[in-house]
């Protein structure tokens, strides 16, 4: 196998210097002259027809130099299919979830700003709501919306093989609630963008978006301006996880209408609080989950009925609820199959996309349940995954599941036999029990999450790869690195294929005007399709070069390598040039050639069946187990995190360093939606919109974690590589509750684990130590 | 119209060099001026409105000396206003002789916040579930508060009104907190539970302070945080443990006694039936901690 320069070397992140010195831009760092600043006037009210909204008063104050109501945007609507385009940038008719924006003030300063948003006066009439998703979809429910008269707002019905028969004829048949939480993702940078709308008809905005590409077409819809006069402008993310940075919130449409109506800049920051309470979180799910087995322990069909509280828009939903089906025949083998999914309205606030998307839901259900049922039966949790697991296909093989999506690699059972080599694993009944008031346990998962995800339609992704004269390298990319190192693996794998030095590649973030169109960080997609857009735009400047190398040297083109920044004939190694000489000689090659590759992203995927529920989510799929070891205090039902190890099969890790962390960060996000994390919520508002209320695990909650690469190197990834950043995260939340498990002898069917349920639990089995 | 998290409102900022200074502004501006220290509390109060906007703050920092922390063997621990509460936390006299306070300290917010934080403004904020306010009510603690009338002592077990409410006047500020020696052979414990192993706030906390003698239960306090409308002493469980033989028995007893005297809330952060739980659990903890190692 060829050895690589690049790729697998633990290379510093390429953003890590301006990062850590403080140097790094974010969207809410940009300012102009003249620079107004934005606040979003919203309604405490989950349910209510607005009546009349009067903005005289706050149009009066000093300083406020504008207002913007619903009026201003004609009706204007977005969404994710042209028939859920359901959402308007603020309020029209009615509100439908807590806190929704109404109206927005453009003033001289946050101050002025703010207090002309108290001084703006809403007239309205309370509805009738509903906040239960399973209340909402039932005859007479309140009406969210009325294109949605039974608030059903995203359903599919598939069928695969024959269940009832299967079910019939197997051994054993499981039917169980789970429910998961209502989990947000904790960025630390909230919603932020400046926005300029140069009276010539031209929007520039600087947008804290993790796919900027969307927010250029909403822009370009809702101002009806051509997207070649839309300049989006990439600063550093701070963070992303899906939903809201991958979509438009009210606040960036109403500072580009602002900055339309008072001819100056506009910037607006949300404040974490705000965040918190109308940012789009991950649905909580309540999935009905039926599963059969032979006596042996093989699954012989799943039937899963989910539903999902949506909130009060559909936003990208269509996909979450794809995912959240089409996934369930992975990472075992599975005959029959069929999913109904019910995605309801409610007047909560929305619920969209979230690392893990879709799958956390059912494989929690799937992979708890395949437990209990093993252990009904009497056979241990190696076992029953072992038997179940899918093979990994041989060269040149596929595996086909009963939904027609296909893998072509598949590490799970190596990954599963790791574990079980592993010390926590081979040692967990040699490990102390029992230490005073707390028990311990081991608990393991197997998953998968898919990478290279398509949404629908137009899914372009391209690069561009500059020589400059001196041999280094401008890399251009419409990708967006929000966080997980994307920059960095690019950058990698430019220099690899291109034969020059890691440090040598500058990368340029988005800018609208210049870097190629790109759907942006979602669905572990930038490594495996961007990745393959920049190994093919290197490869071309690389033809580029040797062509014009070739001619001078009288040698076929083929015949001169370049590796680590040395040009060198195959066959003659002594005769050589260093890499920035063949750029200058290329460079200056006639009257001065412009050597700039191009590549774009070739193995896309089908567009989903959603109405059917076959074909490929993604292009590929990793494969994780987990195991956890963890101590539950019996009295006060506290639980601690001791140990995590993760082996997980990406392919090949391109950045060992990245991949790691992205494990141990899904691991840890995952940790959190399993015992820690949940919005509570009354009547729609949430009771606790702050990192103080809403629990996120702390440094000193995470738990040693080791990280195992399982290498399997997929045909179809840019160097063997599969998504490295969400199969971690699903697989955390039911390795954490089989850890528990094992400590308690309690099966918890309900995210998040709290103490509290805990206690709840050991009081209701009598093993509370306590009073009675 | 509803907003979240806000700028901070316009006040007047002042800065008196002395303690007498300091008393002038607060006589002239009574209810409308606000003691400024660590302001960990303060400001988020402020941004988010909680609090009546007060036309000035009076900031303390600029009075020298209010941070000390004094220890001697007839008068025991005192407390400056301006003593931080890593300052309480890194203190010999504390760690040597008020485990307790040290527990509390620790266990208190962040490190940033920790050092910015008084020890003083977490019991002047006076909010139910303060950490230092069982282990102070368990030493038998006061507070010395000098105000236009003069100064005056109020023990810990009197502070506190209610939630976010103490007996301090509009003019007063709080001096000095006094913490009597322990009594030779005495031992105090303060324990918490919080969802997270750190930087969380406290759902239930439980102090007591006791000596043994000869297997026999000497002087004893309990007190409670985080359960009650104000952190509470329980002198009803006191009162069964004081003189008797410590059994397994009679700390069960007591421990079920100081649940049934909490009246928690139930609210987003606990339930009513699991802080009650959590006090019986914690308390026989404590109790143990004391008067059997």
């Amino acid at each position: 196998m060829k050895e690589y320069t690049v790729i697998g070397q633990r290379v510093p992140r390429i953003d890590g210097r301006q990062k850590v010195m403080g140097q790094a831009k974010y969207a809410a760092d940009y300012s102009l002259p003249g620079m107004l600043f934005c606040k979003v006037a919203r309604l405490p009210v989950a349910h209510a027809k607005i009546l009349n909204v009067d903005t005289s008063k706050a149009e009066r104050l000093p300083g406020v130099k504008a207002v913007v109501t619903a009026k201003d945007f004609n009706g204007w609507t977005w969404g994710f299919m042209a028939n859920t385009r359901d959402e308007p940038p603020l309020a029209m008719d009615k509100v439908r979830y807590y806190m929704e924006a109404v109206a927005a003030v453009a003033a001289i300063d946050e101050d002025a700003a703010e207090e002309a948003c108290d001084l703006i006066k809403v007239d309205y009439e309370e509805l009738p709501s509903v906040f239960d998703p399973e209340d909402a979809i039932r005859e007479g429910a309140p009406v969210v919306h009325d294109y949605r008269p039974n608030n059903v707002s995203v359903e599919y019905h598939w069928n695969f093989g024959d269940v009832e028969k299967s079910f019939a004829e197997s051994y054993l048949v499981r039917e169980d609630r789970f429910r998961t939480s209502r989990a947000t993702k904790g960025y630390l940078e909230p919603p932020a963008s400046l926005a300029w709308y140069d009276p010539a008809g031209y929007i520039t905005v600087w947008a804290a978006k993790q796919s900027p590409y969307f927010h250029y077409r909403h822009l370009a819809a809702c101002f009806g301006l051509p997207l070649s006069k839309i300049r989006v402008i990439q600063p550093f993310i701070g963070g992303g996880f899906g939903g809201t940075k991958n979509d438009s919130v009210a606040g960036d449409f109403c500072a580009v209408m602002l900055s339309k109506m008072t001819g100056k800049p506009v910037k607006f920051v949300y404040t974490q609080e705000e965040e918190l309470t109308i940012s789009k979180r991950r649905h909580s799910m309540i999935v009905y989950n039926k599963m059969g087995m032979s006596k042996d322990g093989l699954i012989t069909a799943i039937q899963s009925r989910v539903i999902a509280d949506g909130g009060g828009y559909t936003a990208v939903s269509p996909l979450t609820m794809y995912l959240t089906g089409c996934c369930t025949p992975l990472p075992y083998k599975l005959p029959n199959y069929k999913y109904d999914c019910y995605r309801a309205f409610t007047n909560n606030p929305i619920c969209a996309a979230m690392r893990g998307h879709g799958v956390t839901h059912t494989r929690f259900a799937c992979e708890i349940q395949m437990e209990m049922m093993a252990e009904e039966l009497g056979i241990d949790p190696v076992e029953i995954r072992m038997q179940n697991a899918i093979d990994n296909p041989k060269p040149g093989e596929i595996y086909r599941t009963i939904n027609d999506m296909t893998l072509k690699t598949c590490g799970i059972k190596e990954a599963i036999q790791t574990l079980v080599r592993d010390p926590l694993w081979a040692q967990k009944d040699k490990a102390p029990k029992q230490d005073g008031s707390v028990s311990y346990g081991v608990g393991m998962s197997a998953t998968s999450y898919l990478g290279g995800a398509r949404q629908l339609g137009h899914q372009s992704c391209a690069a561009i790869v500059r020589i400059c004269e001196d041999g280094t390298v401008n890399l251009i990319t419409g990708a967006t690195d929000c966080g997980q190192g994307s920059d960095t693996v690019l950058a990698m794998i430019a220099a690899e294929e291109l034969g020059v030095r890691y440090q040598d590649i500058d990368f340029k973030m988005v800018d609208s005007a210049y870097t190629p169109v790109d759907p942006g960080s979602y669905g572990s997609r930038v490594t495996v399709l961007a990745g393959q857009a920049v190994q093919t735009a290197a490869a071309d400047a690389k033809k580029q070069l040797l062509d014009i190398l070739g001619r001078e040297w009288k040698v076929s083109p083929e015949e001169i390598e370049i590796r680590n920044a040395e040009v060198y004939h195959r066959s003659n190694p002594s005769r050589r040039i260093p890499f920035d000489k063949l750029a200058k000689i290329a460079c200056y090659s006639g009257s001065g050639a412009v050597i700039i590759g191009k590549g774009y992203s070739g193995y896309g995927i089908e567009p989903l069946g959603f109405e059917n529920g076959r074909g490929n989510a993604g292009t590929s799929f990793s494969f994780t187990a987990q195991t956890t070891r963890a101590g539950v205090d019996m009295e006060t039902g506290h639980v601690t995190i001791s140990d995590f190890v993760i082996a997980h099969d990406c392919g090949r890790p391109l950045n060992p360093i990245g991949a790691e962390s992205q494990n141990e960060g899904g691991a840890v996000q995952g940790m959190g939606q399993a015992i820690y994390e949940d919005f509570i919520m009354d009547r729609g508002k949430t009771l606790n919109p702050t990192f103080l209320d809403y629990k996120m695990p702390r440094s000193t909650d995470v738990p040693d974690i080791k990280v195992i690469d399982i290498i399997t190197d997929d045909p179809d990834g840019p160097f063997g590589a599969k998504e490295a950043s969400e199969g971690s995260h699903v697989s955390a939340p039911p390795s954490v509750v089989a850890a528990i498990h094992d400590a308690t002898g309690i099966w918890f069917k309900e995210q998040p684990v709290t103490a509290e349920k805990i206690v709840a639990a050991l009081k209701e089995k009598g093993k509370w130590p306590g009073k009675q | 119209m509803a907003q979240f998290y806000k700028r901070l409102p316009r006040f007047q900022y002042l800065l008196p060099k002395t303690i007498e200074e300091a008393l002038s502004f607060l006589k002239e501006h009574k209810a409308a001026a606000r003691l400024f220290a660590g302001g960990t509390d303060l400001i988020p109060q402020l941004k988010k409105r909680e609090v009546d906007i007060p036309r000035c703050l009076v900031d303390l920092k600029g009075i020298p000396g209010l941070d000390s922390i004094a220890y001697d063997e007839e008068a025991g621990l005192k407390i400056g206003p301006l003593a931080t509460i890593n300052a309480i936390k890194d203190c010999p006299y504390v760690r040597d002789h008020y485990p307790s306070l040290l527990q509390a300290a620790s266990s208190m917010a962040s490190p940033q916040v920790r050092n910015r934080g008084t020890f003083a403004g977490n019991i002047c904020s006076a909010v139910p579930s303060a950490d230092s306010a069982p282990a102070l009510l368990a030493l038998e603690a006061s507070v010395r508060l000098l105000g236009q009338k003069g100064a005056r002592e109020v023990p810990m077990d009197k502070f506190f009104t209610g939630p976010r409410k103490t007996v301090l006047e509009t003019d007063e500020m709080l001096l000095e907190i006094r913490v009597p020696r322990p009594k030779p052979g005495s031992r105090n414990v303060y324990l918490k539970l919080s969802p997270r192993h750190s930087m969380d706030l406290a759902i239930v906390g439980v102090a007591v302070v006791a000596t043994c003698e000869d297997g026999i239960c000497k002087d004893i306090k309990i007190a409670l945080g985080a359960v009650a409308p104000t952190p509470i002493r329980v002198p009803a469980a006191e009162r069964i443990l004081e003189g008797k033989r410590i059994t397994p028995e009679i700390i069960e007893e007591v421990s079920q006694n100081v649940a049934a005297q909490c009246s928690p809330i139930d609210d987003h952060r606990a339930s009513l039936e699991y802080r009650r739980d959590m006090v019986y659990i914690l308390a026989r903890r404590a109790l143990n901690n004391v008067l059997t190692k």
